[in-house]
């Protein structure tokens, strides 16, 4: 099942869903048990609406805020159905991004922009590039599969007073990342931490998921930090208000509500 | 976050923002009329008052360093007038009320319409008249005039459909002769060279305000428009009934002829014209497209105009105007009125009401690309206009042999963590050959405080051409907002 199961943490489209229940360390269980396990934990919610601050800090340490609110919902196995709406600072204000995605096809995407009072069906390639200008990549926000990768259990660590496992992922075909390695806390399978290696094996960035919460008996991470060492730049995700199964209507994802927001 | 903001319980909702604009050019060509910095405040009001009903108020106001002499002083932008020179203004740019119901909503006053899928000269998106005070350089969205209006959507599984109603035409707008952005076509000659015994006859021109047609339902216009998704295709039907939005003027022109010396028999011999906005319903069948094709979009649009009207050249209309044979009729029906008259008739003025707007139907159509790459993108559009009987011994502006061909591309780079956007824009006339550029940088200094700087150079070597009337108007434009 494709599955970006870390931008599932990371993100703002993504149903970020993980058990409120400590799960056993299942003895015996494999680095790719445990990713699987994780990434399946990430998709229970049927749909979920969340608000979401982005603090992106140059190396100067200058600060740019914009925020957004994003709608997503499943639709059966294989489909889901995500929408964005930008709503700071005032040049972005109004933009909506409507994403349909079904496994078996192209993204479909479309993008409206006040400025121009068009819904404009959008395809968009540069998957290594920056997302809005943080330090996220297109790539880290699409559709991955977990078997991309085959999967190492390093060691366990404690990580702030929490155990995680260590697990390294390496993908077959190398195009963004040469590795990734990840921390996933042992008693909930929460990632808090990972880090990520450029396609020439150089430590590039780490993300930290922190801040969980338990919203409806879901524990989602709510505060997340990426920092690119590469650059200095670092890039700050609080969500906020969100809000899983409250049975978004399948008409929020239209053209309709792209223009009148929500 | 809007400077205000308050929400109530689910549905109430109200929010203020708005922005503060300066806007200060250097002209490269002296010789062009000057600019004054203008400043502007625009306040964006949204108010949801239940989950059916909400409001949105965009109110601009502002000093227009543009305007030189003004006309009124009346500050509010008036929605029958095509010459708007209001120094200080206010204007309603969109004011209405959204009603949401469960598979139709209405919006009702002063809006904007978005038809089409092209970026700009939009061949099917004809609902709200330009604002040319910017002779049509600056974003099309700041072009368009809100314009009183119903607007209905009707959203089912089979098709979505929009119906517009607009009771009233609201004019184009221009600004006033000898302003920096007065369109170069409508400067008529100081004389017309004859070439025969009458010499050069002096001209003077009249520019005179639209005649509103009566408000009545048959000068209402309304529109249809069928959109559907197939298949990764966005597709579009739409029909437009209502007055052209291009500027078109008819030109009645007054020839006195004053006899000077009744024994040598010498005349002196002027005219005037006026120029006056003049409209036509037309009716307006288009379709358009929108699918992705790889990493690109591709975008198409189609329209057919009937009963469309073009404004000949004023020096082809002024040419038939005083044909020789034309000349001697005036000066057969002078003397008789002069000998009819005893003698006492040495002035007489003579009335013609030249056709100055004829009709052709015809076609124009586009097709646009985009691609993207992260924080890049390119798009380019060619669209072009076509008459299929142009009659090339009568010559309408903009126009050569039939065909006016427009290619415009844009170029966008984020850079900085998107604070920093560089912008490269430019149209070239196909027909004419003239180019326009309009490269510029936008950095965000701030979360609220932005600042663009640009230059806008046309090269033309006509000076009656779409983008060579304004060829004298290069310049650096700095702009610096703050929003809130």
């Amino acid at each position: 099942m494709k599955c970006s199961f870390i931008w599932k943490v990371i993100v703002i489209t993504a149903v970020c869903c993980i058990l409120t229940l400590p799960f056993p360390a299942f003895a015996g269980m494999s680095a790719y048990d445990i990713v699987k396990k994780c990434e399946d934990l990430l998709d229970q919610a049927k749909d979920s609406k969340m608000d979401m601050t982005m603090t992106l800090e140059s190396k100067k340490g200058e600060k740019r805020e914009r925020t957004l609110s994003a709608f997503t919902k499943r639709e059966g196995e294989n489909k889901s159905k995500s929408i964005i709406f930008f709503n700071s600072p005032a040049d972005v204000k109004g933009t909506s991004f409507l994403v349909w995605t079904d496994e078996n096809k192209q993204d479909k995407q479309w993008l409206y922009l006040p400025a121009l009072q068009r819904v404009r069906q959008i395809s968009s390639s540069g998957k290594g590039e920056s997302f809005m200008g943080t330090e996220l990549t297109f790539f880290d926000m699409g559709s991955q599969d977990v078997n991309d990768y085959t999967y190492t259990l390093l060691k366990e660590e404690n990580v702030n007073n929490e155990m995680c496992y260590v697990i390294k992922a390496v993908p077959k075909k190398v195009e963004f990342y040469n590795a990734i390695t990840i921390w996933i806390r042992k008693t909930n399978y929460i990632p808090i931490k990972a880090d990520f290696y450029d396609t020439k094996g150089q430590y590039l960035k780490q993300g930290l998921f922190m801040n969980v919460k338990n919203i409806k008996g879901i524990n989602t991470p709510t505060h997340i930090e990426i920092y690119n060492e590469q650059n200095g730049r670092r890039t700050i995700i609080d969500l906020n208000n969100i809000l899983y199964d409250s049975g978004l209507k399948d008409n929020i994802f239209t053209e309709r509500f792209m223009t009148r927001g929500m | 976050m809007a400077a205000y903001q308050y929400e109530g319980d689910v549905a109430t909702k109200l929010s203020i923002g708005g922005y503060i604009e300066g806007k200060a050019i250097y002209a490269f060509d002296h010789n062009s009329p000057y600019e004054n910095p203008s400043v502007e405040i625009g306040l964006d009001v949204k108010a949801s008052v239940s989950s059916w009903l909400s409001a949105k108020v965009l109110l601009k106001a502002g000093q227009d360093g543009k305007v030189h002499a003004p006309g009124s002083d009346n500050v509010f932008d008036q929605l029958t007038v095509v010459y708007q020179n209001n120094r200080s203004y206010i204007d309603f740019n969109e004011a209405y009320f959204d009603i949401y119901t469960g598979k139709v909503d209405f919006r009702l006053g002063i809006q904007k319409f978005a038809w089409g899928r092209l970026d700009e000269m939009t061949p099917t998106d004809n609902l709200n008249t330009p604002d040319l005070t910017e002779g049509g350089t600056n974003d099309q969205v700041e072009q368009k005039i809100g314009v009183p209006a119903v607007k209905m959507n009707y959203y089912s599984d089979l098709f979505n459909t929009e119906l517009a109603f607009i009771p009233r035409y609201v004019p184009y707008r221009l600004p006033k002769e000898g302003e920096r952005w007065f369109p170069g076509v409508l400067i008529l000659p100081s004389a017309i060279n004859t070439n025969s015994a009458f010499g050069n006859i002096p001209l003077t021109t009249t520019y005179k305000d639209i005649n509103m047609p009566d408000f009545n339902l048959s000068n209402s216009e309304t529109g249809i428009r069928i959109s559907k998704y197939i298949s990764g295709w966005d597709v579009s039907l739409s029909y437009f009934r209502g007055f052209d939005t291009m500027p078109l003027m008819a030109a009645p022109t007054d020839v006195t002829v004053d006899l000077k010396d009744p024994i040598a028999l010498k005349y002196a011999i002027n005219a005037n014209v006026d120029l006056e906005p003049r409209i036509h319903m037309m009716n307006v069948f288009g379709f358009d497209f929108t699918t992705t094709m790889g990493s690109f979009t591709v975008r198409g649009e189609y329209a057919y105009y009937n009963n469309k009207y073009y404004m000949r050249k004023f020096d082809s209309v002024l040419d038939d105007l005083l044909t020789s044979q034309e000349r001697d009729t005036i000066l057969a029906q002078f003397l008789k009125t002069y000998i009819d008259s005893l003698g006492t008739a040495t002035t007489q003025t003579f009335h013609f009401d030249p056709d100055v707007d004829i009709q052709e139907d015809s076609m124009k159509y586009g097709l646009g690309l985009d691609y993207i790459h992260g924080d890049s993108s390119v798009s380019v559009q060619c669209i072009q206009e076509f008459i299929p009987h142009y009659d090339s011994s009568r010559p309408v502006y903009f126009i050569k042999d039939g065909f006016h061909t427009m290619v415009t591309f844009m170029f966008k780079q984020f850079l900085l963590q998107n604070t920093l956007e560089i912008n490269l824009g430019g149209v070239y006339d196909v027909e004419f050959q003239d180019i326009m550029l309009k490269p510029s940088i936008k950095y965000n200094f701030t979360n609220n405080l932005q600042g663009i700087i640009g230059v806008l150079i046309i090269a033309s070597s006509h000076d009656d051409s779409m983008l060579g009337q304004y060829s004298n108007n290069d310049e650096v434009f700095v702009k610096l907002k703050y929003s809130f």
